[in-house]
């Protein structure tokens, strides 16, 4: 009898509970629901929503605090700088019409755009500027990409919108460092705006085409048109970043209509979407080097002569072609050639035949190196070290490949030399901003581990010598050579396996138009607009 | 039930224990693990003054022992900490990502049960019929496929090739689908499998028997003489699954876009985001030490000879 009761209760029991989840499950729609409305278009002149899927999320919405060039593209909608580089490469003014440095090299001269606003309302004037300047060298504030503006002494508002910066030493890179999202303008009076302070500023009040919207963690980010934009008023209403950390869940997106662009698909299908006539490919050009760096404080490798023999070993070529299935362009340089100090430097076409024979030479024939790669951090990262190791076992070295989440990975090459110092490791670098003299740091004895990432240890007196010379020249043509000069000297020490530049890609319905890239792997996208 | 109530207030506070000992071993594990936090914080282009500037400002100068000291003080306060990557508070960060992550292990661990028990019973009942084998192979499919593979597939599927629902995100009310079909497969498989091999056990008692032999109908023999005795085990399963999924659905989240709470782990562990991961980590222990109080009072709900 009694367990009759208790099974005639049961069924009440389940009801309550299949209640309970579906009441579970309309609450968290709710409390998980996004504005976001799938791909919407709009009328003939304007509106609407584009969206963006990213693999992605947010760290920080602060211009100062940036290092990921994904979330800065966001906040790039939103926050301007005072000189951008356009499609050409070219440094150009922005929100400073003007820009102007001194004979000395010590004075840079700013002449501000008038009657822009900020998104509160506030005026942008060179007080705005000068908040702006000292607040990334501020001490208290973590400013991940702050190094170029160190060199700043003073910050003077010389009047409503001239800006007058001192720096301490001449600084040729300084200029082009403004148009890092770090240098980014904001309200001053907004870092004591509502949710904001100045150490935690989250929601970020620029000048920018858009102003910030709604962050949703983990998911997505809205930004809308702002009416009182000082430039060419864009298309859309509204701007989402969808945030997708799976690459082949980016491109299904795209594929069923549900974004309208996205960046970074699997490389493995490039060349299917190429050949999809529904979508855009763009292989945007990047900044981005990468190469296998050699530790030139080891017995073997301190010989220029192996280091040559290793470049000589890999074919690039065929491992751009067939394990980054095109997404790379070979390197000819020390550097990528969209950066200012760029010059053609040379090659290390494939000869394994020479290859070994230098090694013989060496007598480096047998030795065996470790070669340490992340995975995943780049675009086929250690599956391109697999095919590197394959060609070095193939001119008779015995390479091993190791890998370890990033983290692990930057504690060991980024440690002091020491026993435990790895032979050789696969890494990429990207400038802020397009100048030869932050991608020069990874040839100077100054930054050297740990006080920086030149993890291959290498220094020659000439190239210190002509970098020396390079930091203070104030005339480009001369800087441009200096660069060029200490880039053959490297080139023929080789203390890097150099390996390619890769590509950035981004992938568009062909719904729409007026999308490209800049080469610090950005999308630029703020004037995408319907394509009929 | 008064030994029931003193079984769970006396499992409540040896929790207590079990969270300190949690806590001891997720601040160390963290600490042993190679990788400079503020390194990874200030990203590859940071000098070296700005990293040793960050490492002071996050504490990680401080000997362990007062780094924990701090840890365990404030969070005596309810305090977690900020997040060394987004500057926000813990509690916040874990608030935002914990109801997705619920939303997705209830609806996946109902589907799991309700399809899970059903065929289970069916696959006991017409044993060795052409229904069992094939609910036992495709069970075996379950269990044996991997969660990425399986999402991406539904996503060609329903998403690309369909277009009937959402190929990520959460926003919409049809976004629970795919990840939380995704998800139930794993368990799904386990439960039938459970269920089949517990029925089969129940089955063959004596007062299954009396019970046909008194003329009760096939039905309220099955489920009420038969299902009932055989739920202890299968209710293990359920839990435990239930847990699982709590922390397990990382893969899922990932391929899904769903803001869930595991993403924000593996991306906090891959941060050295140490005030996070502990916080997480902190709560998924609450969690499953609540889970087994739960699990504990429903054993005597569903069998009234247990007693504590």
């Amino acid at each position: 009898m009694n367990t009759t009761t208790t099974a005639r209760r049961r069924p009440s029991r389940t009801r309550s509970l299949a209640a309970a989840a579906a009441l579970a499950l309309l609450l968290g729609a709710c409390s998980v629901s996004d504005p976001e409305a799938p791909a919407a278009e709009g009328g003939g002149d304007g509106g609407g929503t584009f969206s963006i899927a990213v693999g992605i999320d947010p760290d920080t919405f602060d211009p100062a605090g940036q290092t990921t060039t994904t979330v800065q593209n966001m906040v790039d909608y939103v926050v301007e700088t005072l000189v951008v580089f356009d499609e050409e490469g070219e440094l150009v003014g922005n929100l400073a019409e003007s820009f102007e440095t001194s004979e000395d090299g010590l004075t840079v001269t700013l002449e501000l755009k008038e009657d822009v606003v900020f998104h509160d309302g506030e005026p942008f004037n060179a007080e705005a500027v000068k908040f702006n300047l000292e607040r990334i060298i501020d001490p208290e504030l973590t400013v991940p990409l702050g190094s170029p503006f160190e060199v700043i002494e003073s910050v003077t508002a010389v009047d409503e919108n001239t800006v007058e910066v001192a720096l301490s030493r001449p600084s040729p890179g300084f200029v082009s460092a403004l148009s890092v999202t770090t240098a980014g303008i904001i309200s001053p009076a907004s870092v004591d705006a509502e949710g904001n302070t100045n150490l935690n500023y989250q929601r970020p009040v620029g000048t920018g085409p858009y102003t910030f919207g709604e962050y949703t963690a983990g998911e997505n980010f809205t930004v809308n048109k702002f009416a009182d934009y000082w430039g060419e008023e864009p298309y859309y209403d509204t701007v989402v970043f969808r945030v997708v950390p799976e690459a082949a869940t980016r491109e299904s997106l795209l594929l069923s209509d549900q974004v309208d662009m996205i960046i970074l698909p699997p490389v493995s299908d490039i060349e299917a979407l190429q050949a999809n006539e529904d979508v855009e490919v763009l292989l945007a050009e990047s900044d981005r080097t990468i190469f296998i760096a050699l530790d030139t404080n080891d017995q073997l490798l301190s010989n220029p002569q192996v280091r040559q023999a290793l470049n000589y070993a890999v074919d690039k070529q065929a491992i751009v072609e067939n394990v980054l299935f095109g997404a790379a362009e070979v390197l000819d340089a020390p550097m990528a050639p969209s950066l200012f100090g760029y010059c053609e430097t040379g090659d290390y076409n494939y000869d394994p035949e020479r290859a070994r024979q230098m090694l013989e030479e060496a007598g480096a024939v047998g030795a065996s190196l470790d070669l340490l790669t992340p995975s995943g951090r780049y675009v086929q990262d250690q599956q391109a070290a697999e095919a590197i190791a394959g060609y070095l076992r193939e001119v008779g070295l015995d390479v091993g490949v190791t890998t370890s989440d990033f983290p692990s990975f930057l504690a060991r090459v980024n440690a002091p030399p020491s026993a435990d110092t790895v032979d050789m490791h696969l890494l990429g670098w990207a400038p802020p901003y397009l100048d030869a003299d932050f991608q020069m740091q990874m040839f100077r004895q100054a930054t050297h581990p740990p006080a920086g990432l030149a993890t291959s240890f290498y220094t020659n007196p000439e190239v210190e010598e002509l970098l020396a010379q390079a930091d203070v020249e104030t005339d480009q043509d001369t800087r441009e050579q200096l660069y060029c000069d200490a880039s053959q000297i490297i080139w023929d020490d080789a203390p890097w396996i150099f390996l390619w530049t890769q590509s950035f890609p981004i992938v568009w319905s062909d719904d729409v138009t007026g999308i490209s890239s800049t080469p610090t792997e950005k999308f630029s996208a703020i004037y995408a607009r319907p394509a009929s | 039930m008064k030994g029931t109530t003193a079984h769970i207030v006396r499992t409540l506070l040896l929790s207590l224990i079990t969270l300190f000992g949690v806590s001891v071993l997720i601040f160390l594990m963290l600490r042993v693990l190679p990788g400079d936090p503020a390194r990874v914080l200030a990203g590859l282009n940071a000098s070296e003054e700005q990293v040793s500037r960050l490492r002071d400002q996050l504490g990680l100068d401080d000997s362990l022992l007062s780094q924990y000291w701090s840890f365990i003080t404030n969070l005596l306060q309810g305090d977690l900490g900020q997040s060394a990557r987004t500057s926000r508070p813990v509690v916040d960060e874990i608030a935002v990502r914990l109801p997705a992550t619920l939303i997705l292990a209830v609806v996946a661990t109902v589907i799991g049960s309700i399809v899970g028990v059903a065929a289970g019973v069916i696959a006991a009942v017409r044993r060795n019929s052409i229904l069992d084998h094939t609910i036992s192979s495709v069970a075996m499919m379950g269990v044996s496929m991997p969660v990425y593979w399986l999402g991406l597939l539904l996503i060609l599927l329903f998403a690309v090739t369909l277009g009937w629902l959402p190929a990520a995100g959460s926003g919409e009310p049809l976004s629970i689908v795919l990840p939380a079909v995704t998800l139930a497969a794993f368990s799904t498989a386990l439960i039938s499998r459970m269920t089949r091999a517990s029925m089969l056990e129940v089955m063959g008692q004596d007062y299954i028997r009396t019970a046909e032999a008194k003329g009760a109908p096939p039905k309220t023999v099955i489920i009420r003489h038969g299902l009932r005795n055989a739920f202890i085990p299968i209710l293990t399963v359920i839990s435990l699954q239930f847990g699982a999924l709590l922390g397990g659905a990382v893969l899922t989240e990932t391929v899904f876009g769903w803001p869930g709470i595991g993403r924000l782990l593996v991306d906090s562990i891959g941060a050295r985001d140490f005030a996070v991961v502990q916080g997480i980590v902190l709560v998924y222990a609450a969690a499953f030490i609540l889970l087994n109080v739960i699990v504990d009072v429903l054993y005597v709900v569903v069998d009234p000879r247990i007693r504590y």
